[in-house]
């Protein structure tokens, strides 16, 4: 738990979150409380089905409980409206995929530059923004490439300043790293690191691999929907 | 890059797929412009202005009954009618059967048709030659270059509809709007070779004085032969050639029946299409959403992928449309319905029509999937495999 000198960013209370396969109740989330930091650099460990991603989608405001209260930078995002959600999600969270998840059609730079789409900046504010946030990722010469001219690593680092670039206070990272080769997920993590040391973004981070959890400042365990002691 | 390149791009994103939906929407507007165009050249376009003045009598009964000759000095003295000959239609084969070398022949009288289409044009003395020359004909300028006639020409035009064979010489050459392209030749020619055409027309064409006389002059002619052995119908030539082609069937259910059946389908197509590239994409789409696009920016998303691609498919369509057009006007084989194909032209109203039908293809097509698209959950579409 943040002292009372940090400032709390997730304020989860009580989460719940269940679902009907078939005509069992599945528990994805069993009365999950966590406080998480600003600034803070999260590890979520679990096995699979654990809840890891469930809890994850909901700070993300793409997910919500069937109970529970959830408060994001203070604000309960599940009355947002459908245009409002969209919209502070664009603005408050940077969210970075297993798969990547890039534009096929699109290049580096036109990936990096959707979020942006969204924003009202000009033309030319949009290009220093993504080169900017290229720039961060160590891309800066692969703004032209498709994402199938890229390697795996290369990939998630473009998905990783598409997540960076609206400059977003919380970063989330569902197995960032879990499908690369372990060169390209230091490098990411790397980059994960940098971006909480030094542009003090608060990273929540979703993983089964120790070796990425180490980079966290704290790792929390879930099991069975259940968030393990500290 | 904006939103509209966005969408262009996932457009283009399948080739082949895009391809083939813009030639069905293509090939389906395509059809339908053509059809709208007939349908503009049949029913509202009135033509010329001195259409308007020129009126065929014929037989009320039908085409096939031919009127006595001496009806001409009668319609004459209706009041209102300027100018009248016999206009009669000859089918004789030119050379053979091929469809380059059929043409529209009228038998008529040299000495006054050039009153009644006095908007056609021929050298003074070339109509002299022709008016002095009872085996001379008068040819449209395209139909000579076609041909390749000149002056002095011999033709010799074999018996079909009517048991005469017809050798003339090219006399004159005039210039008239595309849909009268034809060979005019003297009537006394057809009497002389045939005593069963002797004193008789299947038609006559008059001109009258201003287009106010039209009704009157019509009810004149109709009324004087009500009670003759031949009585008449007189109409204007449009309405000539509208009946005649009404003869053929309900053409303007026809027109509707395929308008709609080509709609339809299109419909049909489009929807599929884009039905599909929803599926694709649903794991985009639930990233879209993730990074911040509300559900109204996904269904634009979609919806204006669709209607580019019928606008694309609508524009490839028109313009193909007036390629077909032209290619039908010209083509030698039109006779009966050469004066609605030749008049029948793509307008810009037609155009605007075409792809605002393009525009709702597009938008109907896109509907369902685009709002499926945007009210998607966007958990289950990041676990989405496909």
């Amino acid at each position: 738990m943040p002292t009372a000198a940090e400032t709390t960013i997730v304020q989860a209370r009580n989460l719940q979150k269940s679902f009907k396969r078939d005509s069992f109740e599945v528990k994805a989330l069993d009365d999950v409380s966590i406080d998480i930091a600003e600034g803070e650099f999260l590890a979520l460990m679990g096995p699979s089905g654990s809840g890891k991603t469930t809890l994850l989608n909901m700070i993300a405001a793409i997910d919500r409980p069937t109970g529970g209260e959830l408060l994001v930078m203070g604000e309960n995002i599940f009355r947002l409206s459908d245009q409002q959600s969209a919209k502070w999600r664009n603005e408050k969270i940077g969210y970075i995929f297993q798969s990547f998840n890039l534009i096929p059609v699109l290049t580096a730079f036109e990936n990096v530059e959707l979020p942006l789409l969204l924003t009202k900046l000009n033309k030319q504010e949009r290009r220093d923004h993504v080169l900017t946030a290229l720039k961060l990722v160590g891309l800066e010469d692969r703004v032209h490439h498709l994402p199938k001219q890229l390697s795996g690593g290369q990939e998630q680092r473009v998905a990783i300043a598409r997540a960076i670039v609206t400059d977003p206070q919380i970063l989330l990272a569902d197995e960032p790293t879990g499908d690369l080769d372990s060169h390209s997920a230091a490098e990411v993590l790397e980059i994960m690191t940098r971006l909480n040391q030094d542009a003090k973004k608060t990273v929540v981070m979703v993983t089964h691999d120790p070796h990425a959890a180490a980079y966290a400042h704290l790792t929390r365990h879930l099991e069975k929907g259940m968030l393990l002691p500290a | 890059m904006t939103l509209l390149h966005f969408v262009g791009k996932n457009a283009l994103r399948n080739h082949r797929r895009s391809a083939m939906t813009v030639l069905s929407i293509g090939f389906s507007l395509l059809l339908l412009t053509f059809l709208v165009s007939l349908w503009h050249a049949f029913y509202q376009d009135a033509g010329p202005p001195d259409d308007a003045l020129r009126l065929l009598t014929r037989h009320r009964v039908s085409l096939s009954f031919l009127l006595p000759a001496y009806y001409r000095e009668r319609i004459r003295k209706v009041p209102g009618v300027v100018a009248v000959v016999p206009w009669n239609w000859i089918g004789n084969h030119y050379k053979d059967d091929k469809p380059e070398h059929f043409f529209a022949q009228y038998a008529t009288d040299p000495d006054e048709v050039f009153q009644v289409v006095s908007d056609w044009t021929i050298p003074p003395d070339q109509l002299r030659a022709w008016q002095q020359d009872v085996s001379g004909a008068a040819v449209e300028r395209r139909l000579a270059a076609a041909q390749g006639w000149k002056l002095g020409d011999h033709l010799f035009l074999q018996k079909n509809l009517y048991p005469v064979d017809l050798e003339l010489t090219v006399r004159a050459i005039y210039d008239a709007p595309p849909e009268a392209s034809a060979l005019l030749f003297n009537w006394k020619t057809l009497e002389a070779g045939n005593t069963f055409l002797r004193d008789k027309t299947d038609t006559f064409l008059l001109r009258v004085d201003a287009p106010a006389s039209v009704p009157a002059v019509e009810a004149g002619i109709d009324t004087q032969f009500r009670n003759a052995p031949a009585p008449t119908r007189t109409e204007t030539q449009k309405a000539f050639q509208l009946d005649f082609l009404n003869s053929l069937g309900n053409i303007k259910a026809f027109i509707i029946a395929i308008a709609a059946a080509v709609g339809f389908a299109i419909l049909l197509v489009s929807g599929n299409t884009m039905a599909m590239t929803v599926r694709e994409r649903t794991r985009e789409v639930a990233v879209l959403r993730t990074i911040g696009f509300p559900r109204r920016m996904i269904l634009g998303l979609f919806l204006g992928e669709a209607v580019t691609l019928a606008l694309v498919g609508g524009m490839l369509g028109i313009l193909g449309a007036r390629w077909l057009i032209a290619g039908v006007a010209a083509s030698p084989q039109l006779t009966l319905f050469a004066g609605f194909f030749r008049r029948a032209r793509v307008t810009l109203p037609t155009v605007l029509f075409g792809l605002l039908v393009a525009a709702c293809v597009g938008l109907l097509s896109g509907l369902v999937p685009a709002y499926r698209a945007a009210r998607m959950n966007i958990v289950a579409g990041l676990r989405h495999i496909g």
